[in-house]
């Protein structure tokens, strides 16, 4: 009995959201069951994983990421593949679990030629990336084909079961939540850098993620108390436009934008501030919650952001009610009480989503569609 | 009856002669979800739909149906009830005055005292606590022309000082937790003094959860939980008397109608009388009931918790803050909004708690986050002390 996983990237080949799970999660179930991870191939070597790679020639190279949505990226997701669907090695494979939209196509073409269970896992959808405003109806065709298909799907959130349910009409008894994880070490050793009256935005700056809502929010609080700064970190489309609202209710001095962080920078970033503040409009997940906290800074988010149903110590607010997470950010700032309880039940609570668990529920889904 | 077979028995009484209850009637007046743009008074920081629904259904559900239960099932009990208890039903279902005015016209329900705001003065400020104790005697006086000789305080909290205070304030009678270090050395189930010389009553734990806990818990060994049965366990307690001393709100709200609990009491009189037993308020124990001697109590104790202690309300550093910050935050021209703010309830709301009482605090908390509970306190404080 194997596994087959029909990936689009993985370290060091892109070292996006979707390769980083990949590798986390199948570095674990690899030790307990054999998988074959199917890849594009970019010209990468691998090292040594606890799983096969296999990577299968394309046409031509991919421009856009996973979540581009350009002409030529969709001709590219479909020549993968068909690729994949004619590489594929079916040899002691007991089951097909697809990654996203860009992997369904082969994934339900396998499941019908060799008759073995899908599993297709929606780590987001065209709702969320489109933030419900303009989705693609192709994208969204496939979607619905991959979830109807599928023997059973993983969400990243109950929320997100709930659009793939709500959207693509698909029985929920049939849709499994497992969380993401994280790894806190990064997060918990090196440098201790002392908190600053710093508030933190960190993420693509797109609608999808509400930077506008930080902005209202970080705008009210300045009301409130002056003594605030704010970085908003990352890039996207509304980078300028949010630049520009700084500029227009004249609080450009209380804001950084230092554009694109990396790994090293946002950890720095995440110790230094004393809120993390995620508006996202809709979010599967929301893996940079769980990163802040295991750093053991306190968060305030959107309820459209996945992870938050599974989380006590954080603070909720509708993505639009500025007013109250601007309550919610200088409540925080202003008693230490509140801020040390937070970061402290919030990093042991942040520390229990493993991998380790996404893994062994993971098993659970496949143990519960294949045919032995 | 039962007087000489303790002597013949050596001194080891094994015959329960009397039930005590004993039951909490206590509402706060809540703080409602504040934001720090809300230009309200201070006298608007209080949730007033949120505290006027839960008192309307609580008091349909438990405190009135309860109420003529015990009073026509004939059994003696003795209430505590706080001056913001007494206000709301004033306000939101008088009704329920009525009926426990009734129940104690007819002699069986004694009315004991308490802080009027429910609060934590007497860990803090005795002047604080004695006025607040007198105002609920006042209140009790002019609602129920009554005048209380027993006392508890605030969910128990209890050490030798309250003692002497509640005795130097003319109480006879006063009650306290059988904590699991106290009942090592004294059995819950016998009269006791304070060093003060105020007659001290212990709660049994273990009883009293059996009916406020566990009685609609399908997974405990006693499920179910019949009259008969728990009656039965009484008698065959060692002790005088058995002290279930518990929150009112169990009889129809905690354990709901259908979960059969006013037949449990319906049916406990005849079962009470089958066993030779009585029930008894707490102002006639000490004539019918030997004192065991006396038990000094120096640290504090209490009720809740699985610590017994004052951790449920000064436990975390929130707690501390917002304690430390209402303790200074004396606006007199608004003294009646400040002491409503020292209802302990409130800050109750903020405790983490811990794993094993987590539960119990999900079910208490109206904001479901002891961090909101912070946060709207301390807002509340912002606009009753003019920040």
């Amino acid at each position: 009995m194997k596994v087959a996983v029909i990936g689009w990237e993985l370290p060091p080949a892109f070292s996006g959201g979707l390769g980083i799970h990949t590798y986390n999660l199948f570095s674990i179930v690899g030790k307990i069951i054999p998988v074959d991870i199917y890849l594009p191939d970019m010209g990468y070597s691998f090292p040594p994983y606890p799983f096969n790679v296999r990577t299968v020639k394309i046409k031509s190279g991919i421009a856009g990421n996973v979540y581009s949505h350009v002409t030529n990226f969709i001709d590219a997701v479909n020549d993968y593949n068909e690729k994949v669907v004619e590489n594929f090695r079916p040899e002691g494979v007991s089951l097909v679990h697809c990654h996203d939209w860009i992997t369904f196509r082969a994934g339900i073409e396998i499941k019908k030629r060799y008759k073995i269970p899908l599993v297709v896992t929606f780590h987001s959808t065209e709702y969320d990336r489109s933030a419900y405003f303009n989705p693609q109806e192709p994208i969204m065709k496939v979607e619905a084909e991959g979830a109807s298909e599928a023997d059973a799907v993983i969400t990243v959130s109950n929320l997100t079961k709930d659009v793939v349910s709500k959207n693509y009409h698909i029985n929920p008894d049939k849709i499994t939540t497992v969380y993401n994880g994280v790894k806190a070490f990064p997060y918990t050793s090196g440098i201790p850098f002392s908190k600053e009256r710093q508030v933190l935005y960190f993420g693509r700056i797109t609608s999808q993620k509400g930077p506008k809502f930080f902005m209202e929010m970080a705008r009210k609080a300045l009301e409130y108390e002056n003594n605030i700064s704010f970085v908003m970190a990352g890039t996207g489309d509304l980078l300028d436009e949010m630049k520009a609202y700084a500029y227009n209710y004249n609080i450009q001095d209380k804001f950084y934008f230092p554009g694109f962080v990396d790994f090293q920078k946002a950890i720095e970033y995440y110790k230094k501030s004393s809120v993390f503040v995620i508006p996202s409009v809709s979010e599967p997940f929301g893996i940079t919650v769980l990163e802040s906290m295991v750093s053991g800074t306190p968060v305030v988010m959107s309820r459209t952001t996945g992870v938050g149903e599974a989380l006590n110590n954080a603070l909720k607010a509708d993505f639009w009610d500025t007013d109250v997470m601007s309550s919610y950010v200088v409540s925080i700032l202003n008693h230490k009480s509140l801020m040390d309880t937070l970061s402290i039940y919030g990093k042991y609570e942040g520390m229990s989503f493993t991998w380790e668990k996404s893994a062994m529920k993971t098993l659970e889904v496949y143990r519960s569609v294949w045919r032995i | 009856m039962g007087k000489i077979s303790h002597e013949n028995t050596g001194g080891v009484q094994i015959s329960m002669e009397d039930i005590i209850f004993y039951f909490e009637l206590h509402q706060p007046f809540r703080i409602r979800p504040l934001r720090m743009q809300d230009k309200i008074s201070p006298e608007d920081i209080f949730w007033e739909e949120k505290n006027m629904e839960i008192f309307r259904r609580i008091s349909e559900d438990a405190y009135i149906p309860a109420t003529k239960t015990f009073m026509e099932s004939g059994i003696h009990s003795t209430f505590s009830l706080s001056g913001t208890f007494i206000e709301q039903a004033l306000k939101y279902n008088p009704k329920t005055i009525d009926v426990i005015d009734d129940y104690v016209r007819s002699g069986l329900c004694e009315l004991m005292g308490e802080t009027y705001f429910h609060s934590l003065a007497s860990v803090w400020n005795e002047d604080e606590f004695i006025e607040q104790v007198n105002d609920q005697r006042k209140l009790i006086r002019d609602t129920f022309n009554y005048v209380p000789e027993s006392f508890r305080n605030t969910e128990l909290i209890y050490n030798n000082r309250i003692a002497e205070i509640a005795r130097d304030l003319g109480f006879k009678n006063i009650i306290a937790e059988g904590t699991d270090n106290i009942i090592k050395n004294y059995n819950p189930d016998y009269r006791y003094l304070a060093p003060s010389g105020i007659n001290l009553y212990l709660r049994n734990y273990a009883m009293s959860d059996n009916i406020s806990f566990r009685f609609s818990n399908d997974q405990w060994s006693g499920y179910p939980l019949t009259a008969e049965k728990f009656i039965k366990w009484a008698k065959e307690s060692p002790g005088d008397i058995m002290n279930l001393f518990m929150d009112y709100e169990t009889f129809g709200e905690h354990q709901k109608k259908e979960s059969g609990i006013f037949e449990f009491i319906k049916y406990l009189p005849g079962y009470i009388e089958e066993y030779g037993l009585k029930t008894m308020n707490i102002r006639e124990i000490s004539a019918h009931h030997r004192s065991m001697g006396t038990v000094s109590i120096d640290k504090t104790t209490s009720w809740a918790d699985a610590g017994r202690d004052l951790s449920a309300w000064l436990g975390n550093s929130m707690q501390q803050e917002a304690f430390d910050r209402l303790k200074s935050c004396n606006n007199f021209d608004k003294r009646k909004i400040w002491r409503y703010m020292q209802t302990s309830d409130l800050i109750y709301y903020m405790s983490m708690g811990n794993p094993e009482d987590f539960s119990v605090h999900q079910y208490f908390n109206p904001y479901r986050s002891p961090y909101l509970a912070f946060i709207y306190y301390m807002f509340a404080l912002d606009i009753l002390c003019n920040k």
